[in-house]
């Protein structure tokens, strides 16, 4: 009799599970990243540091306490592509230059990948503007396509770490900005 | 008295030659008319293949020149239907002509190579597509920033071309 039990309660769990499972997944929204908006949100200074995510049909960019958001279905346009930017910081990475025996130089060879998203969205005008973040590499990607699903529009179909065509005029890989 | 008159006529070719100069120079100058309003359009860049960020880098630095050099009383940007209202209206259409992606680690290591160049035809036109004047603009960067940073030397030309030639004065 226990063990029949047993057997039951371990059969509801394993078909909670498997309906809750797939459940967790259609619902699995990206958190929010840290990202650097390097130019084009009205009100933010370039380069600001804040978190970028997307939440009720609106790309959310949170910087020092301050919130600004572009509604997903006024992007026309958003691409991801991979980059990559000094791993020592601006001012140290300034000042090291006058390191002796090109140590700054030395410096330099260290960069650390990052990904890049470019948005191009309208506002109530029907003005075009663009923004431009950076966020660690694997999830521009994300972003794009949960943006893509709530209402963006996007023109590029290629993923970002798929091979290019050879172009005389290759995309940059080092830093923006 | 030979080399007097030698004397006599270089000094006057030398006279005329200084007097002449400005009359040519108005003669191949740009027209100076006025605008308060400026209309600026999406970068197109269909013959060479530009990474998406150049381009809205371009776009948004060439926006905030504007703005900054106070040459106009508006700044429109593109499909701003704001723009169809105003008056002395002119639109600024940019296409890249070149485009070379150089290397920030390059800069840094050599100083020498790794230069990002960038080449823009910037024609200004009337709302009716009128040409008033077309100036291949570029911007670089060769030896500190990244390579975005030649979006902003590009955008901080183009804004001074276009003050110079198009913006009024009455404007500020």
């Amino acid at each position: 009799m226990t063990s029949t039990r047993k057997i039951v309660v371990v059969a509801v769990v394993s078909l909670l599970a498997g309906l809750l499972i797939p459940l967790g997944k259609t619902q699995q929204i990206p958190g929010p990243v840290k990202a650097v908006q390097l130019t084009g949100l009205p009100g933010v200074k370039d380069n600001a540091k804040g978190t970028l995510g997307v939440e009720n049909g609106q790309l959310h960019f949170l910087h020092s306490n301050a919130n600004s958001d572009v509604p997903a279905a006024s992007i026309e346009d958003v691409a991801t592509g991979a980059d990559s930017e000094r791993a020592v910081g601006k001012t140290i990475g300034t000042l090291s230059m006058a390191a002796p025996y090109g140590g700054g130089r030395f410096l330099s060879l260290f960069r650390k990948k990052i990904d890049t998203l470019t948005v191009q969205y309208r506002d109530p005008d029907g003005g075009l503007h663009g923004a431009i973040f950076t966020m660690p590499p694997g999830t521009a990607e994300v972003i794009k396509k949960e943006l893509v699903a709530q209402g963006a529009h996007t023109s590029a179909t290629t993923e970002p770490n798929a091979p290019a065509a050879p172009s005389t005029n290759s995309p940059n890989k080092e830093e923006k900005q | 008295m030979k080399c007097f008159l030698n004397a006599v006529i270089h000094l006057s070719l030398a006279t005329l030659a200084f007097a002449a100069g400005p009359l040519f120079g108005q003669e191949h100058g740009p027209a100076k008319v006025k605008f308060s309003a400026i209309q600026v359009l999406m970068i197109q860049s269909d013959e060479i293949k530009l990474p998406p960020e150049f381009q809205v880098a371009l776009y948004e630095n060439l926006v905030r020149q504007l703005v900054k050099q106070r040459g106009f009383q508006h700044v429109y940007r593109d499909g701003d239907r704001n723009a169809k209202n105003a008056a002395r209206l002119v639109v600024l259409h940019s296409t890249v002509r070149g485009f070379q992606a150089g290397s920030e680690r390059a800069r840094q290591v050599t100083t020498i190579a790794g230069a990002t160049s960038i080449t823009v035809h910037c024609q200004f036109t009337n709302p009716d597509g009128t040409s008033l004047l077309e100036r291949d603009v570029n911007g670089k960067v060769r030896f500190f920033g990244g390579n975005l940073k030649a979006t902003y030397d590009f955008a901080k030309k183009a804004a001074r071309v276009t003050y110079e030639n198009l913006a009024s004065s009455d404007s500020k």
